[in-house]
């Protein structure tokens, strides 16, 4: 059969020993930047893109992918033991995996993230070499309407899920959307919210703003908080997961993998949708959803394996049609044009061995890291008895070289420090931050996607609704919106939160 | 440490600026490493082609042609970058036409493309057409044309942004023809690509169509440039068409901050001229689908003069606006 004879050539790319060797780096040097707080995969891609030019094309590709895989299992290293989420997916594993670390289970939560993560890889990446063509031509069939009405779920689902205040979870949402609006308008080319200030044409870069709320502001903020130190370093006990995390944690694995492989396809979707649809699944189905967010294993274990399942198959579009579903595809593509390689669909069969070769190498790396990290969860976990003061210059001086590397930049760096004392003043203010980063990432694709949407149906708004999939996707948002706003849901929803 | 190091540029910046070069100094350019500034993020069409230059002038020179990637505000924050930058002939821009005969046609730029830059060299200009998405019925551009004039308004094709030259070939097209094709505007040409392909736009002007092209998933109807792309041997310019005077070219170059010693400018010159006529650089410029014609400086300079003179025209024709 094709799926064999496919899999062996890509084997046989993947583990000659050079590959091999390659795989290995990436996946070695994607962790421990990754583990590096505030530093998430596409910085680091960013910062070794120019280091790949000196290798074959199989053995670029191949250790960028590495990076990427292992830069997230890195990012939610430090999700979980220092609530700094290396970039946008690890938000979600924040919450409870931070939450375990805290009480001294980090060891666990660490452990379920990689078993998880390898789990949904390993489907994954079956997935792509069974599947690649015909979901590639599903994700095909959307248009702007569809994308339009998927986002609009995705931020309904994030008001939904959020904890406390649903006001506040709206007015962080609309905050993230206004500053997602700052830059060049793409209909008109007018400059919103910009002051003039020509380094703000093209936006507020995500990293910025993660790095300056998730990263400087919880720096403020623990540096002023000195009891917390003692609650983290207390008692770590047992780094393996019990029997009964495993069992917990089964069926969370497996719904993630599902839902973050079909997710990982949508271009724009992918590792953040993810994890957060997964996140929000999984405290619908608990028996005890007030307990998400104070350290509930199926938290961690669903949402890194969907971030996972879908980190791996935002590759089919790259692959299959050159279109990068994200900004770290973005990256993969210009590793591919430093070779002269142009991504699109005549790679399948122009270059089988480094289409499949890659794709072979994504299991491989996988279980390296299986490998790598397991053993040294406990050199992660000893990073936490390091003294605050230190780890907090060390977290601050990787935030600024990671920002500065992305465009050499000095106003960038002032740009983080305002999201740092932002960020700050949310924590202080009781105000989640998630929320905002995804309105900030959804907000201004929404309104491209609904003025596109708007414009090839010449002025016509039924489009939203003639469309089955955007018709769907609307009736599934506005049936979450009215179960939250419905009197006695919404009193049971606050007393759980409030518990 | 790195207050010292700072403190030891800004020393050798002021004393490069300070001393005049003299011609032993200048004969024996470049004798450290040079800077290729590009106004944009790597990855992209600009990248793509600074790359082997960077590799084959590194290797011709003797010196490293390192490429910063300084991108932000459509080209313009690079660009002004390069505009500062000290002219010792150690620091340049590599850009699409789009920062020099484009952008200040449209926006107040922190810098003046003519008096601004010293012409130092072209470096490639890309040899793409129109494509059409098969779902629509017209084969070739005539039956395009006649297609758009029995369905005005029915076309809708997509850029890589406004003001872009992805938006300005079109524009041209239909203001050429009198044909109406309705803009949609992207966030650059992949993603225009993505709305492409399934035929929710149905036509588009960038390399990145080409290998959809030869994968049969769209049509190539033309080619904007003098001469027929090799890779794609029966499909003609649109001068062969009978549409003259419509191409609206993308061409990448070399330029010196103005004030750059002449000596210096003419040496590169010299050995770009000399490089785009060997047949590795014309190799490596086919794969990615570019051409690179020879220009003196002179003749560079009057040519950005011509090509910002007819984008003004045309961004006036078909009201083009971003502020």
């Amino acid at each position: 059969m094709d799926v064999f004879s496919n899999l062996a050539l890509g084997f046989s790319v993947a583990v000659s020993p050079i590959n091999l060797f390659w795989c290995f780096m990436g996946a070695f040097i994607g962790t421990a930047i990754g583990v590096l707080p505030g530093v998430g995969p596409v910085a680091t891609m960013a910062l070794l893109l120019p280091v790949t030019y000196f290798l074959t094309p199989e053995g670029a590709l191949i250790m960028l992918a590495g990076i990427y895989y292992g830069a997230q299992y890195g990012g939610s290293t430090t999700a979980i033991l220092v609530n700094v989420p290396g970039e946008a997916s690890s938000v979600v594993t924040a919450l409870d995996g931070y939450a375990m670390a805290r009480q001294g289970r980090a060891g666990p939560a660490l452990a379920i993230a990689a078993i998880g993560s390898f789990i949904a890889g390993c489907f994954a990446t079956v997935l792509i070499v069974i599947a690649a063509p015909p979901l590639t031509r599903m994700a095909q069939q959307f248009a702007p309407a569809d994308y339009f009405s998927l986002m609009l779920l995705g931020l309904t689902l994030a008001v939904v899920m959020a904890s406390g205040s649903i006001v506040k979870a709206i007015g962080m949402i609309f905050l993230g959307m206004l500053l997602g609006l700052v830059g060049t308008d793409v209909n008109t080319g007018n400059t919103r919210f910009t002051f003039g200030i020509s380094d703000l044409f093209d936006g507020v870069g995500f990293v910025i703003v993660a790095m300056g709320l998730f990263g400087i502001g919880e720096i403020i903020k623990n540096l002023g908080d000195p009891e917390r130190r003692d609650l983290v370093s207390s008692k770590i006990e047992g780094l393996m997961p019990t029997r009964e995390d495993l069992r917990r944690s089964a069926m969370p694995i497996a719904r993630g993998t599902i839902l973050g492989s079909f997710l990982g396809i949508l271009p724009g979707g992918g590792g953040v949708l993810g994890s957060f649809s997964s996140y929000s699944l999984e405290k619908k189905l608990s028996k005890t959803p007030e307990n998400f967010g104070k350290g509930m294993i199926e938290g961690v274990a669903g949402p890194e394996a969907a971030n996972n399942a879908a980190a791996q198959t935002s590759f089919i579009p790259m692959l299959t049609l050159g279109i990068p579903s994200n900004a770290v595809m973005a990256m993969m593509i210009g590793g591919m044009m430093i070779h002269g390689i142009v991504p699109g669909p005549q790679i399948m069969e122009q270059k089988p061995g480094l289409f499949w070769g890659m794709i072979a190498s994504m299991w491989i790396g996988n279980l390296m890291l299986l490998v790598l990290n397991l053993p040294l969860i406990g050199m992660w976990v000893k990073m936490l008895l390091v003294p605050y003061r230190l780890l907090a210059i060390a977290i601050f001086f990787f935030c600024a070289v990671g920002v500065y590397s992305l465009n050499n930049l000095n106003t960038e760096l002032y740009f983080m420090a305002f999201f740092g004392l932002l960020g700050y003043a949310f924590i202080r203010l009781g105000c989640e931050p998630a929320p905002l980063l995804l309105g900030y990432l959804l907000g201004p694709l929404m309104e491209v996607y609904m003025r596109r949407a708007m414009l090839l149906s010449r002025g016509d708004p039924m489009v939203f609704l003639e469309r089955p999939l955007s018709l769907t996707f609307l009736i599934i948002a506005a049936v979450a919106l009215i179960l939250v706003i419905l009197p006695n849901i919404r009193k049971a929803r606050q007393e759980a939160f409030q518990e | 440490m790195r207050r010292r190091e700072f403190l030891g540029r800004a020393g050798a910046a002021v004393a490069a600026g300070a001393l005049p070069l003299s011609g032993a100094r200048a004969a024996a350019w470049p004798d450290k490493p040079v800077k290729l500034i590009l106004p944009y993020a790597p990855g992209g069409a600009t990248d793509l082609l600074a790359r082997p230059w960077s590799e084959v002038l590194s290797k011709v020179f003797g010196q490293q042609f390192v490429l910063e990637h300084r991108g932000g505000a459509g080209g313009m924050i690079g660009t002004e970058a390069a505009s500062k930058a000290t002219p010792d002939g150690y620091t340049f821009l590599f850009t699409p036409n789009a920062t020099m005969s484009v952008l200040p046609n449209l926006r107040k730029t922190p810098y003046d493309p003519m008096k601004s830059f010293d012409p130092v060299g072209r470096a490639g200009d890309l040899v793409t057409g129109f494509v059409i998405h098969p779902s629509v019925g017209p084969k070739n551009f005539k039956e395009m044309v006649e297609y758009a004039k029995a369905n005005p308004g029915k076309l809708s094709y997509g850029s890589a942004g406004l003001g872009t030259a992805t938006q300005m070939r079109l524009e041209m097209l239909k203001f050429k023809t009198g044909i109406d094709i309705l803009h949609v505007p992207y966030r650059g040409s992949a993603d225009a690509l993505n709305d492409l392909l399934p035929g929710n736009v149905q036509m588009m002007n960038e390399i990145n169509v080409l290998p959809h092209v030869k994968a049969g998933k769209l049509i190539l109807l033309n080619i904007n440039h003098s001469s027929r792309n090799p890779d794609f041997p029966d499909v003609p310019t649109l001068t062969e068409l009978g549409v003259s005077d419509a191409d609206v070219p993308i061409w990448y170059s070399f330029w010196a901050p103005a004030g750059t010693p002449k000596e210096i400018t003419a040496a590169f010159n010299a050995k770009i001229v000399e490089l785009a006529n060997g047949d590795d650089m014309k190799g490596r410029m086919r794969a990615i689908n570019s051409q690179v014609p020879v220009q003196t400086p002179e003749e560079m300079r009057a040519y950005l003069d011509l090509d910002s003179k007819r984008n003004a025209d045309l961004i006036k024709a078909a009201n083009i606006k971003l502020e």
